[in-house]
């Protein structure tokens, strides 16, 4: 047991932070362009794409390299590379069960951002209970025509491409008779509506897809067998960002500590209150504990351990913990933690997100980690079933096929 | 960046675990919390041919001189026994006198507590039950022959068994420490009964008791640091005791929820006792990453070692009290009653939550130390 990073390590964070010092954009990143670029710009010094293999365009890094990268990148606040759901799902999905015809045509342009990627998976009637998913592919000849609604869709508006789980054979059961596909987003069978968040913004969005077409030569495995490839693509969270948030967590603090040294109440700063106190030293603790449980992750990583299921704790402990972060937050800011503009003395934080915003936004994103890529309920399940080895439940759809 | 035991460190838990599992049966522990003195001694004197009694004190004293990793990974086993006994407070005054003892003071205790002969008892808290070193108001008076204690502590453990107390004091310098015989003229035992007979608790009126000079521990006046190290030591250790409980009933709730049944099938198929469950495990395996990462910070000297102690007390009191509590909510009735053994745990680990400083008091450590 050692809890010191090694001489590599501190050597490769010495040298990324000395070129994120020089090269992070000091302006904000208004256009697509100007984010493309900044991309194209860390996947050249080897901070993008940094666990696919080298002959695929990426380079080979540990998972340790990678937690670094983003811990720096938390750290000076430098704009996050886009095309992530791509390099950290999609692209390793191509990469296992693709074939080398599908590498060679995508893999490169989505690591480089030339292309973006979204994910269409979710539908209005398929959330949790994603295989009772309806959309449809009809084989015609040497491509399929595909029919349905998809949602939640992250990206949608610049997306060029999306990874489709979609329904080839109707009559099969439930999780049998779904494909995987790669479906070209800029068709006019393809319709994206952007949907408005309870933050106001509108990340993520409606794709409504009518008599689209898609290749039968992107069909991804086998016809009919999409669902075991759907759920590896769940299961590629490696890690890579347990330092970086945890480093937000605690940029976010030092703000918070900064905040009720300002603001008074009862005739005195906020930090002088014995209950505001107690509050924000469990805060501390809490998101401390998130760190250890990081490294804890990496450091089995490191040893080539695959963490499998157990991935399901720490995403239900880090998105669980970001609600009551900012939960309790707002609770020992008052009014003034609502305000969803910034004002002078209130300095901008991270969100969970990645992106800038208040604390107001910040709690307001808290709600969606515990909702999207599996929920807390879920997560629970997986932990229950296949980490602790609980009887599966009585569920009608099994009792049914 | 490793976070795993070394094979070493594994044998030790896999050892201290065969060892409990067949010495420390529930069934002993129970019959300990019926006697009189509560402890086992020839558990003890089994304990010290283990080494387990020596496993942190310097070689030259008969020890092995292992961290505080080895120390938590023994005590987590031992909290996973329910182990009732004076094994945390006895190695934390051996700290102190291996830290701030004369050699005089070390030849007399070390030694003697490495080979199970003696055992130690800490007087920590005052009337007042500040955990604060600076709170101490019990008075130590100069005399010709050495010092007078007068005052009350409270809540001392396992008092009643130990050959040596260690007592802090205020002299005209400030806060000291010091060693004293527990059967020294002008003491008075009042003992009580805590919810967890696993934990013997007495109160320690001090009146004019005589101290020699030669059992002032460390610089009068100076006692401050080596209270706050004792403090941390002592906190990361009970942290270890309460996740190796939490471990046990998890455990327990976790192999109750697959067979037993109700409508038709284990409960442990419903969404409602299997989301307990997992919640039990995050808490369980969060209280795992807080312990031993204070334990590392602390062999380490690392930059955040006072704080990661404060931390893991905090943090893994409130989650073994959760863990404990909710495997007694699945096993429903029989979980309540006194013959099933999931109690022992959760009494253990609720005595131990107010030991060492209670998470309150922890978690403005950590306030002022990270904000000021």
């Amino acid at each position: 047991m050692d809890l010191n990073y090694s001489a590599d390590d501190r050597a490769f964070r010495e040298k990324t932070r000395r070129w994120l010092e020089a090269n992070t954009p000091t302006d904000d990143l208004k256009t697509l362009a100007e984010r493309k670029a900044w991309h194209r710009k860390l996947y050249e010094a080897g901070y993008v794409g940094m666990l696919w293999p080298k002959e695929y365009g990426g380079w080979g890094a540990t998972a340790m390299q990678q937690a670094i990268v983003q811990d720096e990148m938390a750290r000076i606040g430098a704009p996050p590379a886009i095309n992530g759901l791509g390099i950290g799902f999609i692209g390793p999905t191509i990469i296992v069960h693709g074939t080398e015809a599908q590498k060679q045509r995508y893999l490169k342009k989505m690591l480089t951002a030339e292309e973006i990627w979204c994910q269409l998976y979710s539908e209005p009637n398929a959330g949790s209970d994603l295989a009772g998913l309806k959309t449809r592919a009809e084989d015609a000849g040497d491509h399929f025509v595909v029919n349905g609604q998809k949602i939640w869709t992250s990206s949608g508006p610049i997306a060029d491409w999306g990874i489709l789980l979609c329904r080839t054979d109707p009559k099969a059961a439930k999780h049998k008779g779904i494909s995987c596909v790669l479906l070209n987003m800029r068709q006019p069978g393809v319709e994206v509506r952007p949907l408005k968040q309870i933050t106001g913004h509108s990340l993520f969005s409606e794709v409504f897809m009518t008599n689209a077409r898609a290749d039968k030569s992107d069909l991804i495995g086998k016809l009919d067998e999409g669902w075991a490839i759907a759920q590896t693509t769940l299961g590629y969270e490696r890690g890579g960002n347990s330092l970086g948030r945890v480093t937000r967590y605690a940029i976010a603090f030092r703000q918070l500590v900064r905040a009720t040294k300002q603001l008074r109440r009862n005739g005195r700063p906020l930090i002088e209150d014995p209950v505001v106190r107690a509050k924000m030293g469990r805060l501390y603790a809490e998101l401390e504990v998130q760190r250890y449980a990081g490294l804890r992750v990496l450091s089995a990583l490191n040893k080539g351990d695959s963490p499998g299921a157990a991935s399901s704790i720490t995403k239900l402990s880090y998105t669980e913990f970001e609600k009551r972060y900012y939960d309790t937050a707002l609770e020992i800011l008052g009014p003034w933690g609502q305000m969803m503009t910034a004002r002078e003395e209130f300095e901008e934080i991270d969100t969970s997100s990645g992106e800038a915003g208040t604390w107001a936004t910040a709690f307001l994103w808290a709600r969606a980690g515990t909702i999207y890529s599996g929920s807390s309920e879920i997560q629970k399940n997986i932990i229950g079933e296949r980490v602790l080895g609980l009887p599966k439940e009585v569920r009608a759809d099994r009792l049914r096929s | 960046m490793d976070f795993s035991f070394t094979p070493d460190q594994t044998l030790l838990k896999n050892s201290a675990r065969a060892f409990l599992d067949e010495h420390c049966k529930p069934a002993t522990v129970r019959l300990l919390w019926d006697d009189a003195r509560g402890e086992s001694e020839s558990m003890w004197k089994e304990m010290a041919q283990l080494g387990w009694l020596g496993l942190s004190l310097p070689e030259e004293h008969g020890g092995s001189g292992l961290g505080m990793v080895e120390s938590a990974l023994l005590l987590e086993e031992l909290g996973r026994a329910a182990y009732p006994g004076p094994f945390w407070p006895t190695m934390l005054a051996a700290a102190a006198v291996t830290d701030h003892g004369t050699e005089v003071q070390k030849k007399r205790w070390l030694g003697a507590i490495a080979t199970g002969e003696a055992r130690a008892a800490l007087a920590l808290l005052d009337a007042d039950l500040d955990w604060n070193p600076d709170a101490v108001a019990t008075r130590a008076d100069k005399t010709s022959t050495g010092w007078q204690l007068t005052g009350l502590k409270r809540y001392v453990a396992w008092g009643h068994v130990a050959s040596v107390l260690l007592v802090p004091a205020r002299t005209p310098d400030g806060v000291s420490l010091f060693l004293v015989e527990p059967g020294a003229s002008g003491i008075r035992w009042t003992p009580m009964m805590n919810m967890d007979p696993g934990t013997r608790l007495a109160d320690l009126t001090l009146d004019r008791v005589p101290v020699r000079s030669d059992d002032l521990l460390g610089a009068p006046g100076a006692a401050a640091p080596a209270l706050h190290q004792l403090l941390r030591r002592g906190a990361v250790g009970a942290a270890a005791e309460m996740l190796g409980a939490a471990r046990r009933c998890l455990d327990m709730a976790v192999g109750y929820a697959k067979v037993r049944e109700q409508f038709g099938q284990p409960i442990g198929s419903f969404q409602a006792i299997r989301h307990k469950c997992a919640d039990m495990l995050l808490e369980t395996e969060n209280s795992h990453s807080a312990v031993y990462y204070a334990a590392w910070a602390l062999d380490a000297g690392a930059e955040d070692a006072g704080t990661a102690t404060s931390i893991a007390k905090s943090y893994v009191g409130d989650a073994s009290r959760k863990v404990c509590g909710e495997a007694i909510q699945v096993h429903g009735g029989i979980g309540f009653t006194w013959e099933y053994d999931l109690h022992m745990y959760f009494k253990r680990a609720k005595a131990l939550e107010a030991q060492y400083g209670d998470a309150d008091f922890h978690r403005e450590l950590i306030l002022a130390d990270v904000a000021g």
